[in-house]
C-alpha cells in the first residue's frame, strides 16, 4: 500500500481522521468516532503494526482511551484507562497527551491532574509513574485556565521532559524514575517571583530527534505591561534551551506577541521552528489576521507565513496540541481552530488553505505518514 | 436489617456496553453504597462510569433510589429494602 498521509483531529465532539495521498492534495475524512465527547488528545504509534491512540473524555462517565488497528476505520477502547489509586484523593479529569514509551507496546500518557501514567500493554492496562505523579512539587502545582494538566512528553534515550500547566518543565534522566523541576530562565508572570523554581504555565515543548540537547518552548507569555511586584516581565513566552532543558533562555525578539499555545520544529531542521503568536487577553489572532511565523536560526529571527490565510476579521485560537507538521521532504504544517477550521501550510507554511471548515471545535491535531 | 434479594438497577444506553448490553441488573444489597460496592465487583467498567478514582459518584451522574434522587434522602447510606430500584441517569446539560 502507498503511502498515505494520516491526520488524527481531536474535537469538542469526536475524533475525526482524514487521510491524504503524499501529494496532499485532496484529504478523505472519517468520523467522527465517540461522537459528542471530547478528544484531548492523539497518538499516530508507528512502531510495528501502525496504531492510532485517542483520548476520549466523557465529562459524564469517565475517561477512555480508543485504539485503532486499522488507521482509523475502526476505534475500539481499550480494556482500561489511567486511574488513580482509590486512597490517593485524586481523581482523573482528562486525558492531555499520549506517547510512545520506550519498547514497542510501551505507551505514556499525560493526565489532568497533572500525573503520569505508563502502560506496557499497548493501553490496556496503566500504573501510575510516581516520579512525577507523586514529586513533593505535585501537590503545590496550581490549574491553568484549561486544568492542571500534563501536556507534554519528550523522549531522548534516558531523559523524559515533561511540560505542566501549571507545573513548569520537568526533567528525568535516569528513564523516568525521579524528576527535577527545570525550569532557571523560564518565567512566571502570575507571581511574585517572575523566576520560580517551579509553576510556571508551560504551554507546550518541542525538540528535534537530531539535536536532543536543543527544546523549544512555548510559555505563558503577555506580561510585558505587567506593573505588579517584580516589574514588567516582556518576552517570557518562546524560548529555547541548548543544554537538555536545564537553562531556557528567550527567543522572542522579533514576534508579535510572545502569547501562544503550539510550538512545532520542522522534521529536517533542528534550527527552523513554527510559532502562533495570540493576543494575550483574547486569546486570539493579533488585529483578526491569523499568522504562523517561523524562524530558520533557531529563533534569532522571524517571519510571517500567512498568504492564503484571512488577513482581517478571524479571530480564533489555536490550542497547544492543535498544530503538527508531517515529515515529507517539503513538510507541510497543519493547525486546528477553536473555530472548526483546519488548515494545512504547504512547502513549510509558505502557502496555506483551509481543508475543513466547519468541524467542531479542534483541541489537537496530529500528522504521520505511514 | 434483611438483606434484600432483589434490587434493580436501571443502566442509561450509554454505560450498558460495559455489562453486556444489559438495560436492567438485579442484584442484592441493603444500601446504595453496598449497590456500588457490588458493581465494582461484578461490572468494573461499569462501576468506573458511575464512580470516579476515589469512589465518589461522578459530578455529572445522578442515581435516583425509585424516584427520590439520593441526595434527598441518605445518600450513598440510603437503605433499601426488596423491590426498590436504582435508576442510574445522567445530568441533563449540554454545550
Amino acid at each position: 500500500m502507498p503511502e498515505r498521509v494520516i491526520l488524527t483531529i481531536g474535537t469538542k465532539k469526536g475524533l475525526f481522521v482524514a487521510q491524504a495521498p503524499k501529494s496532499r492534495r485532496s484529504f478523505a475524512l472519517n468520523g467522527p468516532v465517540g461522537s459528542g465527547v471530547a478528544v484531548y488528545s492523539t497518538l499516530i504509534d508507528k512502531r510495528g503494526t501502525p496504531r492510532l491512540y485517542a483520548s476520549s473524555c466523557n465529562p459524564f462517565f469517565g475517561m477512555k482511551v480508543l485504539r485503532s488497528t486499522d488507521l482509523g476505520k475502526k476505534f475500539k477502547e481499550t480494556k482500561s484507562a489511567p486511574a488513580f489509586p482509590k486512597d490517593d484523593g485524586r481523581a482523573l479529569a482528562n486525558i492531555w497527551s499520549l506517547e510512545a514509551g520506550y519498547d514497542k507496546k510501551d505507551l505514556l500518557c499525560g493526565v489532568e491532574p497533572a500525573s503520569l501514567f505508563r502502560s506496557s500493554d499497548g493501553g490496556d492496562s496503566w500504573e501510575m509513574v510516581t516520579g512525577i505523579s507523586n514529586h513533593e512539587h505535585a501537590r503545590k502545582w496550581q490549574p491553568g485556565n484549561g486544568g492542571l494538566c500534563m501536556h507534554t512528553i519528550l523522549r531522548d534515550g534516558n531523559r523524559l521532559h515533561l511540560g505542566i500547566s501549571t507545573g513548569g518543565h520537568y526533567l528525568s534522566e535516569d528513564g523516568g524514575q525521579t524528576f527535577v523541576a527545570a525550569n532557571q530562565g523560564v518565567g512566571a508572570g502570575f507571581a511574585p517571583d517572575p523566576y520560580p523554581e517551579f509553576g510556571q504555565c508551560v504551554h507546550k515543548i518541542a525538540s528535534h530527534p537530531a539535536a536532543p540537547g536543543r527544546l523549544y518552548m512555548q510559555n505563558h507569555g503577555g506580561w510585558a505591561d505587567w506593573s505588579g511586584p517584580g516589574g514588567p516581565r516582556p518576552n517570557i513566552g518562546v524560548l529555547r534551551s541548548d543544554d537538555h532543558g536545564k537553562t531556557w533562555r528567550s527567543i522572542a525578539e522579533g514576534l508579535p506577541s510572545d502569547f501562544g499555545f503550539p510550538i512545532v520544529v520542522h522534521p529536517h531542521d533542528a534550527d527552523t521552528v513554527y510559532v502562533m503568536p495570540l493576543e494575550p487577553m483574547t486569546r486570539a489572532c493579533p488585529g483578526g489576521a491569523p499568522a504562523v511565523w517561523r524562524s530558520e536560526n533557531g529563533g534569532g529571527s522571524w517571519k510571517r507565513l500567512a498568504r492564503g490565510m484571512a488577513k482581517k476579521e478571524s479571530y480564533f485560537t489555536v490550542l497547544r496540541d492543535a498544530m503538527d507538521i508531517d515529515d515529507l521532504r517539503s513538510p507541510a504544517l497543519y493547525f486546528g481552530t477553536t473555530t472548526g477550521q483546519l488548515w494545512i501550510g504547504r512547502d513549510g507554511g509558505e502557502e496555506w488553505s483551509c481543508l475543513f471548515d466547519s468541524l467542531p471545535p479542534i483541541h489537537c491535531v496530529k500528522v504521520a505518514v505511514i | 436489617m434483611a438483606r434484600s434479594k432483589d434490587i434493580t438497577i436501571h443502566v442509561p444506553r450509554e454505560l450498558r456496553a460495559y455489562c453486556k448490553g444489559a438495560s436492567e441488573l438485579m442484584l442484592s444489597a441493603t444500601s446504595v453504597r453496598a449497590v456500588l460496592d457490588e458493581l465494582e465487583r461484578r461490572h468494573p467498567s461499569l462501576y468506573r462510569g458511575i464512580c470516579d478514582d476515589t469512589g465518589a459518584v461522578r459530578r455529572h451522574v445522578n442515581l435516583f433510589v425509585n424516584k427520590d434522587h439520593m441526595r434527598d434522602r441518605d445518600g450513598l447510606d440510603t437503605a433499601l429494602v426488596p423491590g426498590d430500584e436504582i435508576i442510574i441517569l445522567p445530568a441533563v446539560s449540554g454545550g
